[in-house]
C-alpha cells in the first residue's frame, strides 16, 4: 500500500547527495552575486573632517539611528545616520547649508559642509548608471 | 550572517575593479567648494595632483579671501587711482567676465560683491539688509568703473568700497586650465568635479561619454536627468545651493543686479554644458538672473551651448542639442520634460 | 478496525507529532545564534518526510496542510500561515519527486526539501510584503538549509528505518 521508494531505503549518503547540496549552495551563491548587482545593497558613508577620515558607517547593516557629535570642527556639528540614509542634523556653522541638504542615501551623493571642511561620501556597489552629479 | 557574507565578498569586487586600468583622484577644497579629480589611465596619480596644484595656484591669485591675491590687492586699491599689476590669466578673466555683463546687460556683474557682503553671504551671519545699507552697496556694483588697460597689463577699480568677486567664473577656468595640464600629461580621460560643475576630459575607459546627472532642486538624492558629456562642461546654478530662511520667507545667494535681491526669473535651476568650459560656469548664474525665455533667446542667437532650465512651475526645458544619450528622470518627481527646438 | 478509520488514526497521531515538534523546535530558536528571519531546524519537516516514505503522498499532503492550519491557530498569526504552508508546500512537492530517484539517499531529500521549504517562505514573504526586499534572506538561508537539511536528513533515516510502519503496528 506505501509507495517504497528507493531514496528511503539507503541508510548512508550518497554521492548525489553532494550534488544536491552542491546546487543548492550554487544557487545561494548566484544569487548573492545577482541581488549584489541589481540592487547593491551596500552603503557605507565616510565622514572625512579636513582630510581625516573621523567615522565610518556601513548604513545598510544599521538597525536604528545613531548620532555623531563633532566636536572637532570649527563650528560643531550633529551628524544623524538611519539604516540606508545619512544627514547633518544640526550644526553652528553659518549659512547652514549642509543642514539644509537634508538626508543622503544614493551611492556617489555627497553632504559638504565647507566652513568645517566636512565631507560625508556615499560609497556602495550601485553608484548607479551615472559618474557624476551637477547642481 | 548576511553581514560576514558581505564582508567576504566585498574584497572579491574590488578585485574585480582592481584590474582595470590605473585610477587616481585628488580632493580638497579651494575656491570656496569642495573639488575632486579623478584620472585614468598611465601617470594618472602624477596628472591629478599637477591639476590641483594648477587650481590652488589659481585660487591664491584670483581669490577675494585670501589677503596677498591679485584681486585683494585690486579691491584694497579701489578708489585711489592706482592702477594693479595683473598678470595674464587675471587679466583675460577680467575682460572675460565683463564681456559676459555686456552680452546680458543687467545679469552679470562680477562687482556685485558689496551687495553679497550685505546679505552676509560672504561672511559670518546672513541676514536681509536693511534699505540704505543695500543702496548704499547697490551704488557700487558697475563693471564699467572696472578699468582695465591690457597694453600695460594693470586694472583699477574707480569708486572706493568697489570689489570684484570672481566666484562666478573662476571655476570654469580652473576647469580649462587643469584640463590643459592634464591633457599636456597626456591624459584622455578624466572627470573634474569642481564645486559641482563637472568637466568630463575626453571620452570614459571603454570610449563611451560620461553620464551626468542633473540633481533636482528639491531633493539633492533625486536627478531631473541625465545628460552626456565628452570634453565638455555641465555647469548648475540654482537657489537651492546657498539659502537662509528670514520671518519664513527664503532668500538664496544669487543676487540680481539690478535689484540687489536674490533673482527671482522663475527658475529653480539653469545647467550650461558647453565644451568652453568657462563660457559654461559663466552662463550658469547669467542665464539664472535672466529667466527662462531671455535664456533660450540667447541660446538661440548662439551655438556654443546646450541648457536644461527647470523652472518654478516644475518644467524641464532642454535645448535641442542634448538630445542623444538625454534620458529624462523627472517624470515621478512631478516634472514635464519639453524638447526646445531653434 | 476499517481501512479508513486506522488512516484517520495514524494521521492525526502524525499531524500532532508534527505540530508538537513545531512547538518544541519554537522553545529552542535557531535565530539566537544566527539572527536570520525565517531560520529554523525543520524538525515538523521529519513527520512529512515519514509521511511520504512510510504512507502516501496524499495523506503527507493532508498531515502537512492539517498541522499548519493547527499551528497558526495556536500561533495567533495569518502571515505565518502563508509563510509555512507555502515553504511547506513547495517542500513537500520538491522532496516527493526527488524521493523517486534511486541514487539519492534521504540527506540529499532532505536538503533539497530544507531549500525548497526557505524559497517557498521567502517567495510567499516577498506575495505579501509586495517587493522583492525579502529575497535578500534567501541565499543565508539556502546555506543554513544545507546544515538544517542534513541534521533533519539523517534523524529521517533512523526515524524511516527504526520505526515500523503504522500500517504494521497491528501485526
Amino acid at each position: 500500500m506505501t509507495a517504497r521508494s528507493s531514496a528511503a531505503d539507503r541508510r548512508r549518503p550518497t554521492p548525489w547527495d553532494f550534488v544536491v547540496a552542491l546546487i543548492v549552495a550554487a544557487a545561494a551563491v548566484a544569487l548573492l552575486f545577482l541581488l549584489k548587482q541589481e540592487s547593491g545593497n551596500f552603503l557605507t558613508a565616510t565622514v572625512v573632517l579636513d582630510g581625516e577620515t573621523i567615522a565610518q558607517y556601513d548604513l545598510t547593516a544599521l538597525t536604528g539611528p545613531v548620532t555623531l557629535e563633532v566636536e572637532d570642527a570649527s563650528y560643531p556639528l550633529t551628524i544623524q545616520a538611519e539604516p540606508g540614509r545619512i544627514r547633518i542634523l544640526e550644526s553652528s556653522c553659518p549659512g547652514l547649508d549642509c543642514v539644509h541638504t537634508g538626508w543622503a542615501d544614493r551611492a556617489g551623493q555627497q553632504i559638504i559642509c565647507l566652513p568645517n571642511r566636512l565631507v560625508i561620501s556615499l560609497e556602495g556597489t550601485s553608484s548607479g548608471d551615472i559618474d557624476a552629479v551637477t547642481g | 550572517m548576511k553581514r560576514a557574507i558581505a564582508s567576504l565578498l566585498i574584497p572579491v569586487f574590488f578585485l574585480l575593479t582592481g584590474c582595470g586600468t590605473a585610477e587616481a583622484q585628488e580632493q580638497f577644497f579651494t575656491m570656496d567648494t569642495v573639488m575632486s579629480i579623478t584620472v585614468y589611465g598611465k601617470g594618472a596619480a602624477e596628472a591629478a595632483s599637477a591639476a590641483r596644484q594648477e587650481v590652488e595656484a589659481l585660487n591664491a591669485k584670483l581669490s577675494r579671501t585670501e589677503a596677498d591675491s591679485l584681486i585683494s590687492q585690486l579691491n584694497a586699491h579701489a578708489g585711489d587711482g592706482t592702477a594693479v599689476d595683473m598678470d595674464g590669466d587675471t587679466l583675460e578673466l577680467l575682460t572675460f567676465a565683463k564681456s559676459v555683463s555686456q552680452l546680458l546687460p543687467g545679469c552679470f556683474d562680477i562687482t556685485i560683491a558689496p551687495v553679497m557682503d550685505a546679505w552676509g553671504f560672504t561672511g559670518e551671519e546672513r541676514h536681509v539688509p536693511d534699505d540704505d545699507t543695500l543702496a548704499a552697496a547697490m551704488a557700487l556694483v558697475d563693471s564699467d568703473k572696472l578699468l582695465i588697460d591690457e597694453a600695460a597689463g594693470t586694472a583699477r577699480l574707480e569708486t572706493a568700497g568697489m570689489s570684484v568677486d570672481l566666484g562666478a567664473v573662476a571655476k570654469g577656468w580652473a576647469a580649462a586650465r587643469a584640463e590643459a595640464v592634464l591633457r599636456e600629461a597626456g591624459v584622455t580621460s578624466a572627470l573634474l568635479d569642481l564645486g559641482r560643475n563637472i568637466t568630463a576630459v575626453g571620452p570614459k575607459t571603454d570610449g563611451t561619454a560620461w553620464r551626468v546627472g542633473v540633481a533636482d532642486p528639491e531633493d539633492d538624492s533625486q536627478y531631473l536627468c541625465i545628460v552626456s558629456l565628452e570634453d565638455q562642461t555641465a555647469s548648475t546654478s540654482g537657489g537651492y545651493e546657498r539659502w537662509f530662511e528670514e520671518d519664513g520667507v527664503r532668500y538664496h545667494h544669487i543676487i540680481d543686479p539690478k535689484t540687489g535681491y536674490p533673482a527671482d526669473s522663475g527658475l529653480k535651476s539653469v545647467t550650461v554644458i558647453s565644451s568652453n568650459h568657462l563660457l559654461a560656469d559663466a552662463l550658469s548664474t547669467t542665464l539664472f538672473v535672466a529667466g527662462p525665455e531671455a535664456a533660450l533667446d540667447f541660446w538661440r542667437s548662439r551655438d556654443d551651448f546646450e541648457l536644461v532650465l527647470c523652472t518654478d512651475q516644475g518644467q524641464l526645458l532642454v535645448t535641442e542639442g542634448l538630445e542623444a544619450g538625454f534620458e529624462f528622470r523627472g517624470e515621478e518627481l512631478g516634472y514635464d520634460c519639453q524638447i526646445v527646438r531653434r | 478496525m476499517s481501512i479508513s478509520l486506522r488512516r484517520l488514526t495514524r494521521c492525526a497521531v502524525l499531524t500532532a507529532l508534527a505540530l508538537a515538534l513545531s512547538v518544541a523546535e519554537g522553545l529552542v530558536p535557531l535565530t539566537i545564534i544566527f539572527p536570520l528571519p525565517g531560520l529554523r531546524l525543520g524538525l515538523a519537516n521529519l513527520v512529512t518526510v515519514y509521511a511520504l516514505c512510510r504512507l502516501s503522498g496524499r495523506e503527507a499532503l493532508l498531515i502537512l496542510i492539517a498541522r499548519c492550519l493547527l499551528g497558526s491557530l495556536l500561533g495567533g498569526n495569518l502571515m505565518a500561515l502563508a509563510f509555512s504552508l507555502t515553504g511547506g508546500l513547495l517542500a513537500l512537492a520538491v522532496m516527493a519527486l526527488l524521493l523517486r530517484l534511486s541514487c539519492l539517499s534521504l540527506f540529499g531529500v532532505s536538503i533539497a526539501g530544507a531549500a525548497a521549504h526557505n524559497t517557498g517562505q521567502i517567495l510567499a514573504a516577498m506575495v505579501v510584503l509586495g517587493g522583492t526586499a525579502p529575497l535578500v534572506y534567501l541565499p543565508p538561508l539556502l546555506f543554513c538549509s544545507l546544515v538544517t537539511g542534513a541534521v533533519t536528513g539523517g534523524v529521517s533515516i533512523l526515524l524511516v528505518h527504526r520505526v515500523p510502519a503504522l500500517g504494521d503496528i497491528k501485526s
